[in-house]
């Protein structure tokens, strides 16, 4: 870490510190109720679908139903004789420049010149009554030329069908990490394992489909957007539009679900709601439908797994080599960060000498790929665990005690030679979901098939690096007001989607400032508030609550400062609570908040502050591919039971052992929710979540045949077992945690599956069909 | 044409195009927003409203078949600023994250209270089969329906 960041922090890193030390919580800890659940029981909690504003209009996407082709022509045919028919928006009336890719410039806002997926959105209809866009748009006349087109990764490799002719292979990012010389141990060990894995789409399937609302005014535009990043929604914006970001002022609503998927949706239809908003000078609401959001909203990346791993007699691992192919589909979008991450996770959480991982991320002309919780690593972490049974099987240890083995401790050294100095939970986590399931005895008794069922129980772990990777500059900030009656206005640009981030920042400023959650006024998911970065990678509460807690101890510190003077004692005794400010040694000496505030306004002490941070970090090496991945990883164990139906090939999961370690938990309640959501997703993801795709169609886009989990499969999940391996930069010790149980999920259902039937999931998903003719295999008959 | 109904006890009367659904009626033309869409293809349940008392997708409904129907939304959960059991125990138990999925939920639950005041874990989920919540709150969602179910109960009791 350069040594001017440390001079310059610090303030900031004292305030961290002097919280990680304190023994003793008010509010952070407990199960605070969520801020917003009175109005959402109400009805009353707005969506972007719920705003109404004078003159609105109503647009849809028109679609390419080619996969690869020229744009001819886009008319809007009869639609335009329709007295509900406002206008036709395309990439013609882009004011500024029509990009929206993350990374890559390679993708527009509307298609221009050629479409490279089926779904892509060519044009928008605007319509005068919400009933009528989506008859107006089936009336627009799209006429493409076809293509070649190319739809596996593997066949895409090999360049015959070029996707992106600027880009001049579809091979758009290699990654690698790497450490020793994988290649030799791997001959020199006792037992090696080597498989192919196959990974599905995901979708989020968030029950609010996409929509964005963008209001123009004397060249400036409000934008009502359920984006997980407010500023870069703003950004996006302020770009096809040509105008400086500051004419765009974003505003998140509430959200009905994001998981990752609205971090680049929100964004991208921003981009097209505001080219339709300038166009037409009329405030556009473009909602997606169901079919739309199955059809052209980014999903979890398709991946092909090829992993080779090794292990001595003794039990240590050896050596993993991995390659992993991430299909991104028509355009890169998040794809070269995803698959960074599954390179930089392929091993494990285990302490690996040699490794040698690599990925490909391949355009295909399909939907393109995008943020999902787990980003790129439940892919990798599902071959990775899947490797640790079959090895532990091989070597004829109880796959738990082989994972504890290899487990990555503090003083380790990860597979990017990354030396983990603290917080480091998942041994101690691993051994206790261990005892509470009673694994030893279930692992004896369950494995055999009776009365057509069998039962199984399995193990997956997981690591999470917690933001964004390597050398990325990583920020965040808030800024914290107190009027002159003491009320708090908390401005966060972290996003609120269901996952309690902001219930925790109020938590945490509750805590630092001494007064009830109920003073504080929350603004947050706005461009408003200063650049937090995205609420992504887990850190909306652990990042965004550093910032906020640094801002409101700063207020704290200033309060300190104003009643030590009063009291005739060291600001260092001065302590809030319940909303008084009075001496420690001498409770006696006290006064009311209210009070404090008011002497802070006549003394000179600056009643406002900012909680910027820049998060140290530590050198990468890209060509080496060793060094610093991320700041700090959160960790998950996971013990599922499953039983199968031999007859139908039917798997339920019947219960789920989570243990965390995401440092200190702010609000058990909310993390809990956090857990369970994360864990049907994981369960989802294995067993039932199918995208269907001929010819680069989506055959199945509606929850008919596209199935997620119901009540009726949820298993019997116990509370989450939290070890507080705390962690230095975050709040109060706080990690990431919203991600993590997905991402061992899948792979404990798969070795459960092994361990009940035999049979060896090597794809995702593995719905009763694959499992039922796995099973005919290895049986027999 | 004209439709006249009962919405959340207040007789309404508006005027709509025979061909568009009941979601769209009652949040496009009555602004009726806690009623949600989710899929428009009754697969989602996040729609659901009381129609004569049973709990329905709005938007598998075409809006002229409301006449004369009596209409409940999430917002006709509460009573003179009072929550309704079922919404206090939703947020006691925790029993939403994102919320979109919440009123459907919230009704859907409803019915079957007012159906079965008892019920059990396993009707409570029948019941709500229907119903998706992808923020997977549905261990908590079970916990709440029980928890109302008691709270009605001792209401119900008190004022007997
Ligand atoms: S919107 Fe009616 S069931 Fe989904
Ligand atoms: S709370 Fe988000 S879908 Fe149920």
């Amino acid at each position: 870490m350069s040594s001017s960041l440390i001079e310059v922090q610090r303030e900031e890193f004292s305030i961290l510190d002097s919280w990680l030390k304190a023994r003793e919580f008010i509010v952070v800890g407990k199960s605070v109720r969520r801020v917003d659940s009175l109005e959402k029981v109400l009805g009353r909690a707005r969506y972007v679908e719920d705003y109404l504003v004078e003159g609105m209009t109503y647009a849809r996407i028109v679609k390419s139903s080619v996969p690869h082709g020229l744009i001819e022509s886009i008319s809007p045919g009869e639609a335009s004789s329709h007295p509900d028919f406002i206008d036709l928006i395309t990439a013609e009336d882009v004011p500024g420049q029509n990009q929206v890719g993350y990374y890559i410039s390679d993708q527009p806002a509307l298609a221009e010149g050629k479409v490279r997926f089926h779904g892509e959105p060519v044009a928008l209809v605007v319509a005068r009554k919400p009933e009528s866009a989506e008859l107006l748009r089936s009336m627009v006349e799209v006429r493409v030329k076809p293509l070649p087109a190319v739809f596996d990764p593997l066949e895409a490799m090999k360049d015959q069908v070029i996707i992106h002719e600027e880009v001049g292979s579809n091979v758009v990012i290699k990654t690698h990490i790497g450490k020793g010389d994988a290649e030799k141990a791997l001959e020199e060990s006792d037992y090696v394992v080597e498989n192919e894995y196959r990974m599905g789409y995901q979708d989020h399937a968030y029950i609010e489909p996409e929509g964005v609302l963008a209001i123009p005014k004397d060249g400036e535009y409000t934008v009502i957007a359920p984006a997980q990043y407010p500023h870069l929604a703003q950004l996006i914006s302020a770009r096809v539009l040509g105008v400086p970001q500051s004419k765009v002022r974003v505003i998140q609503p509430m959200i009905g679900g994001a998981f990752g998927g609205k971090d680049d949706m929100g964004p991208i239809l921003a981009a097209q709601a505001v080219v339709a908003a300038h166009k037409t000078g009329k405030p556009v609401l473009l909602t997606y439908s169901r079919e739309d959001s199955f059809t052209s909203h980014c999903k979890r990346d398709p991946a092909i797994i090829y992993y080779k791993s090794g292990a001595s007699k003794e039990g240590r691992l050896t050596a993993v080599q991995v390659r992993i192919i991430f299909d991104a589909g028509a355009y890169a979008n998040r794809g070269p960060f995803t698959l960074w991450r599954a390179t930089a996770h392929a091993s494990g959480p285990y302490e690996v000498p040699n490794v040698d991982s690599r990925g490909f991320l391949v355009y295909t002309n399909k939907v393109y790929q995008g943020s999902f919780r787990g980003f790129g690593n439940p892919q990798v972490q599902f071959a990775a665990e899947r490797q640790m049974d079959e090895l532990a099987e091989k070597l004829g240890i109880d796959p738990l005690e082989f994972r504890l083995m290899n487990i990555l401790k503090p003083g380790s050294r990860t597979c990017t030679n990354q030396l983990l100095d603290h917080s480091v939970g998942i041994g101690e986590a691993l051994r206790r979901v261990a005892e509470a399931s009673g694994w030893r005895e279930k692992r004896r008794r369950y494995g055999r098939i009776e009365n057509g069922k069998a039962r199984g129980i399995g193990v997956a772990c997981a690591w999470h690096g917690i933001s964004t990777s390597r050398g990325v500059p990583d920020w965040c900030n808030a800024y914290i007001n107190v009027a002159k009656d003491g009320s708090v206005s908390v401005y966060t640009g972290i996003v609120e989607f269901g996952q309690g981030s902001h219930t925790g920042i109020l938590q945490i400023v509750s805590e630092a400032l001494g007064i009830p959650v109920e003073k504080i006024n929350l603004i947050g998911g706005t461009s408003d508030a200063p650049d937090t970065g995205a609420t992504h990678g887990s850190r909306g509460l652990s990042f965004g609550g550093t910032a906020a807690l640094i801002a409101a101890t700063k207020i704290r510190k200033a309060v300190q400062r104003v009643a030590a003077r009063s009291f005739g004692c060291s600001p260092d005794d001065v302590e809030l609570r319940d909303g008084w400010v009075y001496c420690r040694r001498d409770p006696e000496k006290r006064m009311r908040w209210e009070e404090a505030v008011k002497a802070c306004y006549l003394q000179g002490e600056e009643m406002s502050a900012t909680g910027y941070f820049f998060m140290p970090k530590e050198r990468f090496d890209e060509k080496k591919g060793q060094g610093q991945a991320y700041v700090v990883f959160s960790y998950m164990a996971i013990i599922t039971e499953v039983e199968v139906d031999v007859e139908t090939g039917l798997t339920r999961v019947l219960k789920v052992w989570p243990a965390l370690c995401a440092g200190r938990i702010i609000n058990p309640e909310l993390a809990k929710g956090q857990v369970d959501g994360a864990i049907l997703q994981g369960l989802g993801y294995m067993l039932l979540e199918e995208i269907k795709v001929e010819d680069g169609r989506i055959l199945n886009p509606a929850f008919t045949d596209y199935l997620v989990p119901t009540i009726m499969d949820l298993p019997e999940i116990m509370d989450p077992i939290y070890v507080e391996d705390y962690f230095k930069y975050g709040p109060m010790g706080a990690k990431g945690l919203a991600e993590m149980a997905l991402i061992p999920m899948a792979p404990a259902i798969g070795n459960a599956i092994k361990h009940a039937v035999g049979v060896s999931p090597r794809e995702v998903p593995y719905p009763a069909e694959k499992l039922y003719m796995d099973l005919r295999r290895v049986r027999g008959g | 044409m004209r439709i006249r109904f009962t919405l959340n006890g207040r007789r309404v009367e508006v005027d709509a195009p025979p061909h568009i659904t009941l979601l769209e009626l009652l949040r496009n033309y009555l602004r009726t927003t806690g009623v949600k869409r989710g899929c428009e293809t009754g697969e989602c349940g996040a729609c659901t409203i009381l129609m004569d008392g049973k709990p329905v997708n709005s938007c598998l409904i075409l809006a002229p078949m409301a006449e004369g129907a009596e209409i409940v939304t999430v917002e006709g959960l509460a009573e003179d600023g009072r929550l309704h059991p079922i919404q206090e125990a939703f947020i006691e138990e925790n029993a939403l994250q994102c919320g979109y999925c919440t009123p459907g939920f919230l009704i859907t639950a409803k019915a079957l209270l007012d159906r079965v005041p008892e019920p059990s874990v396993e009707l409570i989920k029948d019941a709500l089969t229907g119903n998706i919540c992808r923020c997977g709150a549905y261990r908590m969602i079970i916990s709440a329906v029980l928890r109302a179910s008691e709270k009605m109960r001792t209401t119900s009791a008190s004022q007997g």
